[in-house]
């Protein structure tokens, strides 16, 4: 997949986080530049591509969006497996999704690839009178463990673009092969004991 | 399924037992030796012996078999028992809702054992043996169910009567008046029968060989008719038609007039092109059809395998055809572009009042479910009626209460309803402090509501009641079925449930009734999705292995791509109004309980060209997928459902696990799913 001729390089990025916290908002933002004000929730996935130029490559991203809620869990490892980048979104205005994202991480150290590059995500910024999660106490949990963390909001669309970009200038510029083995659905998913089971 | 395990014929007890009584002398009909004076001997007759027109067992027609030797001849007949009264056999107790009509349609008058090609013997591990009788036609009756069993009886006569050899390829396939060593025959020295791939040019005037009409000649016609059939020279095409073929005698009844046509005309097609070595090869490079922007130059790996059953740009599509397997195959291309044209019947326009209230009797019974059922499934019912009806439909109400027991009832459950709110009503905040799954349940569905059809009048707006009334059931439920609690999706179940019931208990209860059909849809294990999405990829690869091998070669056999058509039975892929006229023709369950997933096959096959032209992955699948919502003509795909549907008749059905939903669940389901690998 990768073609590293010209830097053109293909990047598979999955979206991961608790409920409404804006995954699919802040994807229909960065490919459509649209806000819907009722986003409806996500069943199964939805899967999108948006190419970018940085500096001297163009990255093309194939974004993974997926359904928030803990219920179809056991499904997310089919979409976070061999992807190079994720971004791990929650809702500034709502703690428990903050938490949410942190068990996300979790995960994604654990079972994702290990070069991953992560953003961590606060959506929802433009809510300022709701603000449940401060900007410094993300900025904390970030650095402790190797994201770089955005405030965005796909509404007014602050930091969407900036967000992804970032995350395209972190991407190491030799891409190994991605995910060869397209979607398997395991037969018995693993069961994630309560620990991970965050998000309601 | 049927491809041949090469079995030992010694092991077989059908076929040893034909031996030893096939091997007396063999007379044919060809060959005027007249054994016996005229006059009919039965030499075989089996009660009980019955056809299966539909999946119902309510339509099945038994009747008797019987093998008749008049003079050298050997006829095989197979008659329906006539209605109680009116002096029918032993058995005659066969459906009386069958008119006389369907009973002669199906009769087999008197056909000659040398106009038949061949019988398959099934023995389906659940439910009784059947054979397939193939005639040289190319007509195919339905399957033969011997309820009684017989059929290695009935094999043993027509070995003692005729030439009856078991095929070399297949230990079940016997074949009738073929003269030539089978063992000589095998799959691989067969072309294709290209005859069949050519458009049906003309309605020439084929040779007389070919008369085969659907109506049998009666009982006791000179059978010097039947002698210009005798010998078949032998077609390399034909164990493959004999396949084909065979799968087409599982059609119902109202294909069933047609495609005796359809055969008709291919037979003759057939004789007209019988030099198929100085046609051309059918090249190619002419797949215009296929979008290959995406492809590299015309090599031949990059065909877009052709679709058995759509329609024929089969001159194009043959050269990938002949790397499949030979089934299935090229034949049904053509029958089926055919047939397209007769199935799916046109769609019907709403049930409305006046007619509704032909099917209800005084009290407001429903007279006929099926008929009922079979109404809706044509054609939906108008909005106004769909309170009244949705509720029969879903089974909250009984097809068979009275006006007044469904008032009784819905009163009885409103307050059930009242009292099954208060359960979460009443919890204080306080308590619900210490209560984390009922304050994560409440979030969740508080999220949901806000974002669930808002674009809809009925629910749109701010501090909408209605977007209230549906959090307040799906909480409500949750708490109802505590263990299966509130998950995504569900919100888009109940929403065109609300709107159409206008009323909070009435709209609860249906959705409980749905819920116990789907509701294995949301469980922790997937495993209602998993069997679901399991059966979907059976019948795709009954209904298109060209298709089904494309997904299972770009590792795509999980058909999670129909993972959001599943879940939520279409709902996010259709305008309101047409999800409700989906719903509510899904649930009458009228040809399957699992037309949703007929419909998948029909759409996966409308768009069969464009997805193995571009060779689209999963990720660019599931892009497109999701994308076709908005775009899916309903009555069209309802049509082709119908059409799958009555196609794959109950090999389709046998592939469907028991239990999967919207099936009922299986009470030993919980048994089951420690073991079960789906
Ligand atoms: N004010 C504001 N609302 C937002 C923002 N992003 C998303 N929303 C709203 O939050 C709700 C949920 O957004 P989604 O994008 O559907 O959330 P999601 O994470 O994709 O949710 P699931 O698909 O259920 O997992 C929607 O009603 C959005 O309109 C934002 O930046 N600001
Ligand atoms: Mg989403």
């Amino acid at each position: 997949m990768a073609n590293s001729r010209n830097k053109n390089i293909n990047a598979k990025l999955v979206l991961l986080g608790d409920v409404g916290a804006g995954k699919s908002s802040l994807v229909l933002r960065f490919v459509k530049g649209q806000f819907v004000d009722f986003q409806e929730s996500t069943i199964g996935a939805a899967f999108f591509s948006q190419t970018l130029a940085v500096n001297d490559a163009t990255i093309k991203f194939e974004i993974w969006d997926t359904a928030g809620q803990e219920r179809y869990h056991s499904l997310a490892p089919m979409y976070y497996r061999g992807a190079a980048a994720a971004v791990v979104v929650y809702d500034t205005t709502n703690q428990a999704s903050f938490a949410c994202a942190k068990k996300w991480v979790t995960e994604l150290q654990e079972q994702g690839n290990t070069n991953i590059v992560m953003a961590l995500a606060g959506n929802k910024s433009d809510l300022l009178d709701s603000r449940k999660v401060t900007a410094e106490e993300a900025q904390v949990y970030a650095q402790e463990n190797g994201l770089f963390f955005m405030e965005t909001s796909a509404k007014t669309a602050q930091n969407v673009n900036e967000i992804f970009h970032e995350i395209a200038k972190r991407l190491p510029r030799a891409q190994p092969p991605q995910n060869p083995s397209g979607m398997v659905l395991m037969e018995r998913p693993p069961v994630n004991g309560t620990s991970s089971s965050c998000c309601s | 399924m049927h491809e041949a395990d090469i079995h030992d014929l010694s092991d077989d007890a059908d076929y040893a037992a034909s031996q030893q009584q096939g091997s007396r002398s063999i007379s044919r009909c060809g060959s005027d030796k007249r054994s016996e004076p005229s006059g009919a001997e039965v030499v075989f007759l089996k009660e009980n012996v019955a056809i299966h027109p539909t999946q119902y067992a309510s339509e099945r027609i038994r009747g008797r078999l019987r093998l008749i030797k008049q003079g050298a001849c050997l006829f095989m007949t197979w008659i329906p028992y006539k209605e109680i009264g009116s002096g029918g056999g032993a058995f005659g107790h066969s459906d009386a809702r069958l008119s006389d009509k369907d009973r002669n349609l199906y009769s087999i008058r008197a056909v000659p054992v040398t106009d038949i090609r061949s019988i398959r013997r099934h023995n389906p591990t659940l439910g009784w043996q059947y054979v397939i009788v193939v005639l040289s036609s190319g007509l195919a009756f339905p399957p033969l169910y011997f309820y009684n069993g017989g059929v290695r009886e009935f094999l043993a006569t027509l070995k003692q009567h005729a030439v009856l050899v078991r095929s070399a390829d297949d230990a079940n396939l016997f074949l009738l008046n073929d003269f030539q060593d089978p063992l000589q025959r095998s799959l691989s020295s067969l072309e294709l029968p290209r005859a069949v791939s050519v458009a049906p040019t003309s309605t020439s005037e084929s040779s007389s060989s070919s008369s085969v009409s659907s109506e049998r000649p009666e009982d006791g016609r000179s059978y010097s008719e039947y002698q210009k059939h005798g010998q078949k020279s032998n077609d390399p095409a034909r164990d493959l038609s004999i396949q084909v073929l065979e799968k087409f005698s599982l059609v119902t009844k109202f294909a069933r007039e047609t495609t005796s046509h359809i055969f008709r005309e291919i037979h003759s097609d057939n004789l007209n092109t019988n030099d198929r070595k100085n046609q051309a090869p059918i090249v190619s490079n002419s797949n215009n059809d296929v979008d290959n922007s995406g492809l590299e130059s015309a090599s031949t790996e990059s065909f877009v395998a052709a679709d058995p059953i759509e329609k024929p740009s089969c001159r194009k599509d043959i050269s990938a055809v002949k790397k499949l397997p030979l089934q299935w195959g090229v034949l049904s291309l053509f029958i089926f572009d055919k047939m397209t044209l007769v199935w799916g019947k046109p769609r019907q326009s709403p049930l409305g009042t006046e007619e509704w209230v032909t099917f209800l009797d005084a009290e407001g019974r429903i007279l006929d479910s099926k008929d009922l059922r079979k109404r809706i499934f044509y054609g939906g019912v108008e909005h106004q009626l769909r309170k009244e009806i949705w509720k029969i439909l879903l089974g909250y109400h009984d097809y068979d209460s009275t006006y007044a027991e469904r008032e009784y009832l819905s009163s009885m459950k409103k307050v059930e309803y009242k009292a099954l709110k208060r359960q979460w009503k009443s919890i204080s905040v306080a308590q619900a402090k210490k209560f984390t799954k009922f304050r994560e349940r409440k979030a969740l569905i508080d999220k949901d509501v806000v974002r669930t059809d808002r674009s809809i009048t009925f629910y749109d707006g701010d501090d909408n009641p209605n977007v209230m009334l549906l959090r307040d059931v799906l909480l409500t439920y949750s708490f109802y079925n505590f263990d299966l609690g509130y998950c995504q999706g569900m919100s888009d179940l109940l929403s065109p449930i609300l709107f159409v019931m206008e009323d909070e208990s009435e709209a609860f209860w249906c959705f409980v009734a749905l819920m116990e059909r789907l509701g294995p849809n949301f469980n922790r294990d997937q495993s209602g999705m998993h069997s679901q999405l399991f059966a979907l990829s059976m019948l795709l690869e009954l209904l298109d292995k060209p298709l089904h091998n494309y997904f299972k070669q770009k590792d795509c056999l999980n058909y999670f791509f129909c993972f959001r058509w599943v879940l939520i039975q279409f709902k996010r892929e259709f305008h309101y109004e047409q999800i409700m006229r989906m719903w509510e023709v899904v649930w009458t369950h009228y040809l399957s309980e699992h037309l949703h997933l007929y419909a998948c096959v029909a759409i996966l096959k409308k768009h069969r060209k464009k997805i193995m032209g571009e060779e689209m992955d999963f990720d660019t699948l599931l892009k497109f997928i999701n994308d076709l919502s908005g775009h899916i003509d309903l009555d069209a795909i309802l049509r082709d459902a119908e059409a799958l549907c009555v196609c794959a008749g109950e090999n389709g059905a046998a592939l469907i696990p028991p239990g999967t939903p919207p099936s009922l669940p299986l009470e030993s389901n919980l048994l089951y799913s420690q073991q079960d690998e789906l």
